[in-house]
């Protein structure tokens, strides 16, 4: 039969959620006319959406210019937030999520008043200058800042936003967007199109959707 | 005696990554596929059916597929291998192959891909039966001289034999120099030699190796054997030393190693011969950005002179008038002491280099006594005033502190068992890029108990402590490959597992990724305890500079 194109993801979230050791995982893939592979996972390219109330834990952060903010504050500052979680020495996730906040960031333009954050999961390593150097790398302007900080404030952020898997290894493509501080946030998982996240916004910052609630 | 100058130019030297293979022109293929290049010197350029399109460094194979060309895994994402012998190979019910490495990502085809296929696939993300590759898979317009150059690549990528493995036995090597401690060389070879014999106990005690279905047999158990290289004269002869003992008796990966000045003619034998060498027992590393194959805890007496740096220069406290340092001309203090002075200079601060000549031994405390004396001359409560000195140094220093702002190194000068004098003890702050002790403790019962149940003697705790992580590491990673032997797969692996690990003796955690080399990432600033043996009073919390 044949497998279809996600097959090998297939594999690798079922190994990891039947907590298979590499042995096991192999010898699945001995055969490739296993069934037990057939659960639902979406494909990456398939973003889901939902929403969610999340509370901006009571935690500071250091930005890529070295200034230490309080997360609260800084999100709350009445603009619209795009979020994600990054880390600077990361391979596959993390460069696709950030070509697509630039992609976001410069399909807004400069004059639209939309905070854009990226917060990293391997705090120690990622230190304000790495975070320069990563932002330049992808072009981040005016409104699109990196953070950083203790292990525990980046561990609460994620924890917060329900993004926290344990390790900066085991993490997922996840993106949140907010329009405004008392607003639920749209989560995306997987990989969104900067052209969904930019039709998210739209929606969510639209006068008529600001005005209820 | 070796120069100050001659440490500076080996640090810069590594700082900028020169090496062998950093100067030979990369083939084509390898520039494609590693540095997003083609070969008319243009950028590598992808894109992607939902944006996130790339080019250059980004767009490189490298990124997502690895060096050893044999996939990965990040989160859910299984990145499948791309070395021919998995692309070419034709469709069988059964993995009977035992040459073929087992790695997460590698599902069988149902057809093989030829030249064509697979540059049609690379193209147009569309498989020979129809089906679109992944989305994540970026499509790439390579014209024919690229596509030919990347092609030849994937199929010369890992097929090398690797040495060291045989069907029996995995061979690895530990380094000795001549300049390491006697003390600390004995008890980190009883380590490995404790470790090692472990290992062969337990593949005795197995009855048969591990089966999978289908008559697939992984984890042959081999055993592990233990070569000790043992560096004689002077450290320009080094390398080449290493380069004969690797000749003739072929090793797999290098597994800890003890020094105590010079290292970097290890560092760069590592790199040069493309061997994995997880090093725990080096206080000055090399820091070079490109080098893929030795792996350090952490950046050593370099990440201590950060620390320093952090809170003379970096807070708004009133700085210092003028920066003194002292280090004796033959030490790894020379190279702490250039780095912590870049960082006053760029901060406006004067800088005084104060070079203890090397002292021998026999000289004895009076002889350091007087030269730390004339050292830390004319210093004033203006002034801050690093030590980069060992044991006997500080030891050594007299009468009283000439300014509330000292320094000193605990690497160097031996952690909480510094032996300062009563009257510097108070006045004197020591980096600490460990664990707190009272905080590690726990974690200290794992090594502890088993040199206990080794009936191995604790005579240099740091040492022991960080070879038998580097051994467990080690074990744990190889239990990881299954029979994948492929040295660079063990450094990637690694990558992706040591962040994992929750007990890790001297260091609250641990972690590497593509590009880090440096495990353990900061460090505490403490003062010592008025009463030897009492709590170290931290000042501040852990911070990474």
């Amino acid at each position: 039969m044949s497998r279809s194109p996600s097959s090998w993801l297939i594999t690798g979230v079922v190994a990891m959620a039947l907590g298979l050791a590499a042995g096991d995982l192999a010898r699945a893939d001995d055969s490739d006319d296993n069934h037990a592979h057939h659960h639902a996972v979406p494909t990456q390219s398939a973003a889901q959406r939902t929403t969610a109330e999340y509370t901006i834990p009571d935690v500071d952060l250091v930005r890529e210019d070295g200034k230490v903010v309080h997360a609260r504050a800084e999100f709350d500052d009445g603009r619209p937030v795009l979020l994600g979680f990054i880390f600077t020495t990361c391979a596959a996730i993390c460069p696709i999520t950030s070509a697509t906040f630039r992609q976001f960031q410069d399909k807004l333009g400069p004059n639209e008043p939309v905070h854009i954050a990226s917060i990293s999961i391997d705090p120690e390593q990622d230190t304000p200058s790495r975070l320069r150097q990563y932002a330049r790398k992808f072009g981040a302007g005016a409104n699109w800042q990196h953070y950083t900080g203790a292990v525990a404030a980046s561990v609460a952020m994620q924890r917060a936003f329900e993004a926290y898997r344990g390790d900066k290894m085991d993490h997922a493509a996840v993106a949140f967007l907010r329009a405004a501080p008392g607003k639920p946030w749209v989560r995306i998982d997987g990989f969104a199109a900067a052209d969904q996240l930019i039709a998210e916004y739209r929606a969510i910052t639209a006068p008529s959707a600001l005005a209820s609630r | 005696m070796r120069s100050a100058a001659l440490f500076t130019a080996l640090l810069c030297a590594a700082g900028s990554g020169v090496g062998a293979a950093a100067e030979r022109p990369a083939p084509d293929g390898e520039n494609l596929y590693r540095h997003g290049q083609l070969p008319t010197g243009a950028l590598l350029a992808g894109s992607r059916d939902f944006g996130a399109n790339v080019t250059g460094e980004t767009a490189a194979c490298v990124n997502c597929h690895r060096r050893s060309g044999l996939g990965n895994v990040e989160g859910n994402i299984v990145i499948p291998p791309i070395i021919a012998k998995y692309l070419y190979r034709t469709r069988q019910a059964n993995v009977l192959d035992l040459t073929l490495p087992h790695v997460p990502g590698f599902t069988p085809n149902g057809w093989a891909y030829t030249d064509e296929t697979l540059a049609q696939v690379i193209r147009t993300g569309v498989r020979p039966n129809g089906q679109p590759l992944n989305a994540l898979m970026p499509r790439y317009a390579l014209d024919d001289e690229s596509m030919a150059a990347l092609i030849g690549y994937l199929k010369n990528l890992t097929t090398e034999p690797v040495p060291g493995v045989t069907d029996t036995t995995l061979h690895f090597a530990t380094i000795v120099t001549p300049d390491a401690d006697p003390v600390e060389k004995k008890a980190m070879l009883e380590i490995l030699q404790r470790f090692f014999a472990m290992q062969r106990d337990v593949i005795a005690a197995e009855s048969r190796p591990m089966r999978a279905s289908r008559e697939i047999m992984y984890r042959v158990t081999r055993r592990w054997q233990l070569h000790v290289w043992e560096l004689t004269g002077a450290p320009e002869t080094w390398q080449r030393q290493l380069e004969d003992h690797l000749a003739t008796e072929p090793v797999f990966a290098v597994i800890s190693g003890i020094g105590r000045r010079e290292w970097s003619p290890v560092h760069r034998f590592c790199e040069h011969n493309s061997i994995p060498c997880l090093l725990p027992n080096v206080d000055l590393p090399v820091v070079a950005d490109n080098d893929f194959y030795p792996v350090y805890y952490s950046r050593g007496v370099l990440l201590e002179a950060d620390l320093i740096a952090t809170r003379l220069f970096d807070s708004t406290a009133v700085q210092p008038r003028r920066l003194v340092q002292v280090y004796r001309s033959n030490d790894i203090g020379v190279a702490a002491a250039e780095a912590l002075a870049t960082r006053a200079k760029a901060a406006n601060i004067a800088v005084e280099q104060r070079a203890v000549p090397a002292s021998p031994e026999s000289r004895g405390a009076s002889s350091s006594g007087a030269a730390l004396k004339r050292a830390i001359a004319g210093v004033d409560r203006n002034d801050a005033l690093v030590l980069w000195l060992r044991e006997s140094d500080l030891a050594a220093l007299r009468g009283d502190v000439p300014t509330r702002s000292v320094y000193i190194s605990g690497l160097m000068g031996g952690l909480e068992s510094a032996p300062l004098p009563v009257r510097w003890r108070a006045a004197t702050l020591m980096t600490y890029p460990y664990d707190l002790p009272e905080l590690r403790r726990v974690r200290m019962n794992f090594p502890l108990g088993w040199f206990k149940v080794q009936a191995i003697p604790v005579t240099a705790e740091r040492v022991q402590t960080n070879t038998y992580l580097a051994c467990v590491i080690l074990s744990e990673t190889l239990g990881h490959m299954l029979d994948s032997f492929v040295r660079d797969f063990l450094l990637e692996r690694m990558e992706m597992m040591l962040s994992r690990r929750l007990v890790n003796g001297y260091f609250p955690r641990l972690g590497l990724a593509p590009g880090q080399r440096f495990a353990s990432k900061g460090g505490y600033v403490v003062r010592l305890p008025a009463t030897a043996g009492d709590k170290l009073l931290a000042q501040g919390a852990w911070s990474t500079p």
